[in-house]
């Protein structure tokens, strides 16, 4: 499989697996579980991350690849979503 | 928590996310003033659930642009360096920029965005195969080709400009975070007017990008305690459901149609932003 097919299959099944969990979460708090809410964090969680290990597959198949160039811009990227996440906690 | 409201929000995430998805865009543009205004949610808190949103319709549409070849991943990721460092100012912003501010923004974009409907979009002129791509391209192997159906053989393109196009990309970036957008409005003349890319492999790039985008801000959002669960998941499972419907709607209304009707929900939603910007509410006594 080329990297294309590689990571449409990342984010096709990452999006069921998010899309599945919110709604499992969701059919919990409807009917009034604590429990729910939190599941739909977790789903939301997923959502959030797939992005990120999307560029996290790029920079592993960029180094197997020993392109390096391509793999320093990938890490870039991903070195700037974690400042993101910190900047959060600030 | 209250069926009726995960219901209403889940709908006007499937409608949005079907709108923008049959033009190639996420939603986002359409959630935040109706969460806003119809749905009376603070604004950062629609702003976090668009974000999530506009993930979730990347995410969701990248397959078919990746298997088709639409998609420059190459490029995308050297883009995305710019939009993710547009997102983390854009993320900085947002804590400092006045709420009414924030209203006034959106309106000025979605009106960008209605004018920017309206001019039609041509293919980018076809550049002479000698014109030079400056060093920049060359040296990163950015250039590549497409398949294109109705000509049933292979179109190669050449990447123009990146350097103007990494400016752009970073401001579409910063929009991005700050109103919870996907920001086609800025990301469109990036591509189109600066690198110069035949528009399904714009499309292509830029559905794969926004995820990226949106993630860097969603993550600053998410820690800081502005993505609500309880709206933010309706919302995320309603942008799928709209954009996988949005992409076969597509295939059979004309796109005059589509765009036209883009064309006056946007300007209804500036109006509604512009009044909300000067502190108006007219949906409060309806409501």
């Amino acid at each position: 499989m080329n990297l294309e097919g590689l990571l449409a299959y990342v984010l096709q099944y990452g999006t069921w697996l998010a899309s599945a969990t919110i709604v499992a979460g969701l059919a919990l708090a409807l009917t009034g579980s604590r429990t729910g809410t939190h599941d739909i964090t977790i789903g939301i969680a997923l959502f959030i991350l797939l992005p990120v290990f999307r560029v996290a597959v790029m920079l592993v198949v960029f180094l197997r690849e020993r392109d390096y160039r391509f793999s320093a811009i990938a890490a870039t990227v991903l070195m700037i979503i974690c400042v993101g996440f910190a900047l959060g906690r600030l | 928590m209250d069926g009726g409201f995960v219901l209403w929000l889940f709908a006007v995430a499937v409608g949005a996310s079907a709108l923008g998805g049959m033009l190639g865009m996420a939603g986002g543009i359409f959630i935040v003033p109706i969460l806003t205004i119809l749905g009376h949610i603070d604004i950062h808190t629609a702003i976090g659930a668009s974000i999530v949103s506009v993930i979730a319709c990347s995410c969701g549409g990248a397959a078919p642009y990746l298997r088709g070849r639409l998609t420059n991943i190459r490029l995308a990721i050297v883009l995305e360096v710019a939009t993710t460092l547009g997102a983390l100012t854009g993320v900085l912003l947002s804590g400092v920029i006045p709420v009414p501010y924030l209203f006034f923004l959106f309106a000025v974009i979605l009106l960008l965005s209605a004018q920017q409907m309206l001019a039609r979009r041509g293919e980018p002129a076809m550049i002479a195969a000698e014109a030079n791509s400056g060093p920049w391209v060359a040296s990163l192997r950015l250039d590549s080709s497409y398949p294109d159906r109705t000509l049933g053989r292979d179109i190669a393109y050449r990447v123009q400009r990146v350097p103007l196009g990494m400016m752009l990309m970073y401001g579409a970036g910063l929009i991005s975070a700050l109103l919870g957008i996907g920001s086609g409005v800025l990301k469109i003349p990036a591509m189109d007017s600066a690198l110069r890319l035949p528009i399904k492999v714009s499309s292509g790039t830029s559905n794969f990008m926004i995820g990226v985008t949106a993630a860097a801000s969603a993550g600053a959002y998410f820690m800081r305690g502005n993505i609500v669960a309880g709206v933010a998941g309706p919302v995320a499972l309603g942008s799928v459901v709209g954009a996988v419907l949005g992409a076969r709607i597509l295939m059979v209304v004309s796109n005059d149609k589509i765009r036209l009707l883009f064309v006056v929900v946007l300007i209804v939603l500036a109006a509604q932003m512009l009044l909300a910007a000067f502190g108006v509410d007219l949906m409060k006594g309806s409501a």
